[in-house]
């Protein structure tokens, strides 16, 4: 069964004329249930999600319902783990600076790539694809070496630095530029603009232009016709160029380590140094679980607010 | 069916749907098995691994072990020692690793080491027997667990024109509230708790107490806030002193030698207080792939012309005792280092192995501390 190839399965959709006797029991079998056939070619998308996602998360569940005893585990389930997140203030602290800094960078990549989208979108006519891919050229290049990128920019003596003390602006480098907060959502503002761009303009561009005529026919300024119209339509893109910034950047880890200073850490650190140097698995298990339950609350919230001022809208 | 050709069809919209997932599959199946080739190519026995700290993986300290096989090592980095166990435990197999003293006798209660033989290091009759008699080395039968080659000190590094010492060098540099914002630390307990204890005046005996606990954790949550970054990374520690952007840090004796002779103007501290002490050494994992490797490793580190080099560019203390006759008494002296290396262990304050409990509680309350709380 699950050494067909597509273009048996193919074959095996028609109803085809039974050729051998086992060939022509499944195909008979398959002729007959219409859900067994879309399993069947659902199996190869259901074997990976079972292997890489769902077994991954029982065990995750399971482990974060164990405690540390030493460098082993004490398997009797309880939620002692859970009692620690939600009584302890260290980690209602991380996850709400996570949730935080992850909003600010959403926000401003939203804000930044919404002009550049918007551009493409509506004042370039000819090769189109091609800007696409000069703005999206910078991501080509590897996560990590546009982090050290802007830890060069921001450090003592980076770019800005030196460039504002040869102008005279300023006396002595600016020290809140590195290690810091504001450092880790400028750095993942930046790194992230891809992932806001394309929805943003996939969204924009199936806007009907005659729209925008009629509402300028009917006396709408620049200003209105934008309020009005084109962002209304554009939100499927800006929620989903928020989700995706917002879910993968609060578990963020190798930014805020590189630039966020003894302020910027971020949960994902934190989670980190449970299954490193503290060596309490069960404990950083519990974390990530929480910090999903997190994102997905918010997430729900935000669809919601935005489905009932789009309502309102309508 | 050729390449070209098949492009050629597809560009006239002539390649059939099934030639198309054909070629598509064969160019998949391609592109995954390229990483393989070089990767099969490179597995020889020569490639033992030594997970280490960072600065270790130069070949200066393998011209023996070049010498011999004509490669290096392969290198595994780690940024504290916690974590290269944490790492290990998970099932990282290397063959050689590099704890301290401190950290040894757990490393041995975790049955991931096997004794190391000395009959088999060509070097060991150079090693001084002081650094080998060390608290729960002895495995029996004359081996030991530990081969022990580089010893020094933790201290505060500073740069002598932007800091000003008031009185005498102390562990109070760390904790001057006119330079905060401009000073660095470990992020790593192993040295940063240690110091601590030092500036707490908790004496390394009863480190293990809660008031020492207490007193420590006070000193630590005191320091955080004039802390600009805490790091493992030694080279983040050395550019940011080079630049300026710290005036002082805690560091290891290679990062004050290492800066100085690249002109920075910095030293590193006596404190008066006393600096801390250690003593790291090899051990050999005991499902080892490449035993006999893994002894050329640690013979090569053990040589005379790493030992050389170690103390000559890295400042650290080695300890094979040939190594020290190439230096007088006067740049020994200047490297803050010795002949006989526990004169300068036991002026110092030297690490005291702990228990995994304490070690676990300690780092909880100081990652805690580190992020705020």
């Amino acid at each position: 069964m699950t050494d067909s190839t597509p273009s048996e399965l193919a074959a095996q959709m028609r109803p085809a004329p039974p050729k051998g006797q086992a060939s022509g029991w499944l195909a008979g079998l398959l002729y007959r249930r219409e859900a067994l056939r879309g399993y069947l070619l659902m199996s190869p998308t259901l074997m990976i999600l079972t292997v890489g996602i769902l077994i991954p998360f029982v065990i995750l569940v399971v482990l974060s319902l164990w405690t540390r005893q030493g460098f082993d585990f004490d398997t009797t389930l309880t939620l002692d783990n859970y009692r620690r997140i939600f009584t302890e203030p260290i980690f209602g602290a991380l996850i709400g600076r996570s949730l935080w800094i992850s909003a600010m960078a959403t926000v401003a990549t939203v804000l930044l790539c919404y002009p550049m989208a918007y551009f493409v979108a509506f004042h370039v006519h000819r090769n189109k694809m091609l800007w696409l891919i000069l703005i999206t050229l910078p991501f080509w290049t590897s996560y990590l070496l546009r982090v050290f990128t802007w830890k060069v920019i921001l450090g003592y003596e980076g770019v800005i630095n030196s460039a504002f003390i040869s102008l005279g602006w300023i006396e002595a480098p600016l020290e809140f530029l590195l290690y810091s907060q504001e450092a880790v959502i400028i750095t993942l503002a930046h790194a992230w603009a891809a992932f806001a761009i394309l929805p943003l303009y996939v969204s924009l561009e199936k806007i009907d232009k005659s729209l925008l005529e009629a509402a300028t026919d009917l006396g709408d300024g620049p200003m209105a016709r934008f309020f009005r119209i084109t962002l209304p339509l554009s939100m499927p893109g800006v929620i989903a160029a928020s989700f995706l910034i917002f879910i993968p950047t609060t578990g963020d880890y190798i930014t805020p380590a590189l630039l966020g200073g003894p302020d910027g850490l971020m949960i994902g650190n934190f989670i980190q140094v449970q299954f490193g140097p503290a060596n309490n698995w069960p404990m950083g298990a519990a974390l990530s679980i929480v910090l999903m339950l997190w994102i997905s609350a918010i997430a729900v919230t935000f669809l919601f607010l935005t489905r009932k001022v789009r309502e309102r809208l309508a | 069916m050729d390449v070209l050709d098949q492009l050629g069809a597809m560009r006239e919209g002539k390649l059939s749907r099934r030639a198309f997932t054909r070629s598509l599959m064969a160019a998949g199946l391609a592109v995954s098995a390229v990483p393989l080739m070089p990767r099969r190519a490179q597995a020889g026995p020569a490639d033992a691994t030594y997970f280490t700290w960072g600065g270790y993986d130069i070949p200066e300290l393998f011209v023996p072990y070049q010498a011999q096989h004509g490669t290096l090592p392969n290198f595994a980095i780690f940024g504290g020692s916690e974590e290269a166990l944490t790492k290990m435990r998970g099932g990282f197999v290397v063959d050689v690793s590099h704890p301290c003293n401190q950290a040894m006798p757990r490393w041995v209660q975790t049955g991931l080491f096997q004794p190391i033989d000395p009959s088999r290091v060509s070097n060991w009759s150079d090693v001084m027997p002081d650094l080998v008699d060390l608290t729960g080395n002895d495995a029996g039968d004359g081996a030991v667990w530990m081969a022990p080659f580089d010893w020094g000190q933790t201290s505060v590094t500073y740069r002598t024109d932007l800091f000003e010492v008031e009185g005498e060098e102390s562990w109070d540099m760390l904790w001057d509230q006119r330079y905060a914002g401009r000073l660095g630390s470990f992020a790593a307990g192993a040295d940063a708790w240690w110091c601590g204890a030092i500036k707490a005046g908790v004496d390394f005996a009863n480190i293990d107490s809660d008031e020492a606990f207490d007193a420590i954790a006070a000193v630590m949550r005191e320091q955080r806030p004039l802390i600009r970054m805490y790091t493992d990374d030694t080279t983040t520690l050395e550019q940011a002193l080079a630049s300026g952007e710290l005036v002082a840090a805690m560091t290891w004796n290679d990062s004050a030698t290492q800066l100085r002779s690249e002109g920075v103007p910095v030293q590193f501290a006596k404190p008066k207080e006393g600096a801390l002490t250690w003593v790291c050494g090899l051990m050999i994992h005991k499902d080892a792939p490449n035993l006999d490797y893994a002894y050329d490793i640690i013979d090569s580190l053990l040589s005379v012309e790493t030992g050389k080099f170690m103390i000559n560019d890295y400042g650290y203390g080695h300890s094979n005792a040939r190594a020290f006759e190439a230096f007088d008494e006067e740049t020994l002296a200047g490297l803050g280092l010795s002949t006989k290396p526990f004169e300068i262990l036991e002026a110092g304050h030297f690490q005291v192995p702990q228990s995994q409990e304490w070690e676990t509680r300690m780092n909880d309350l100081f990652e805690q501390i580190k992020a705020g709380f």
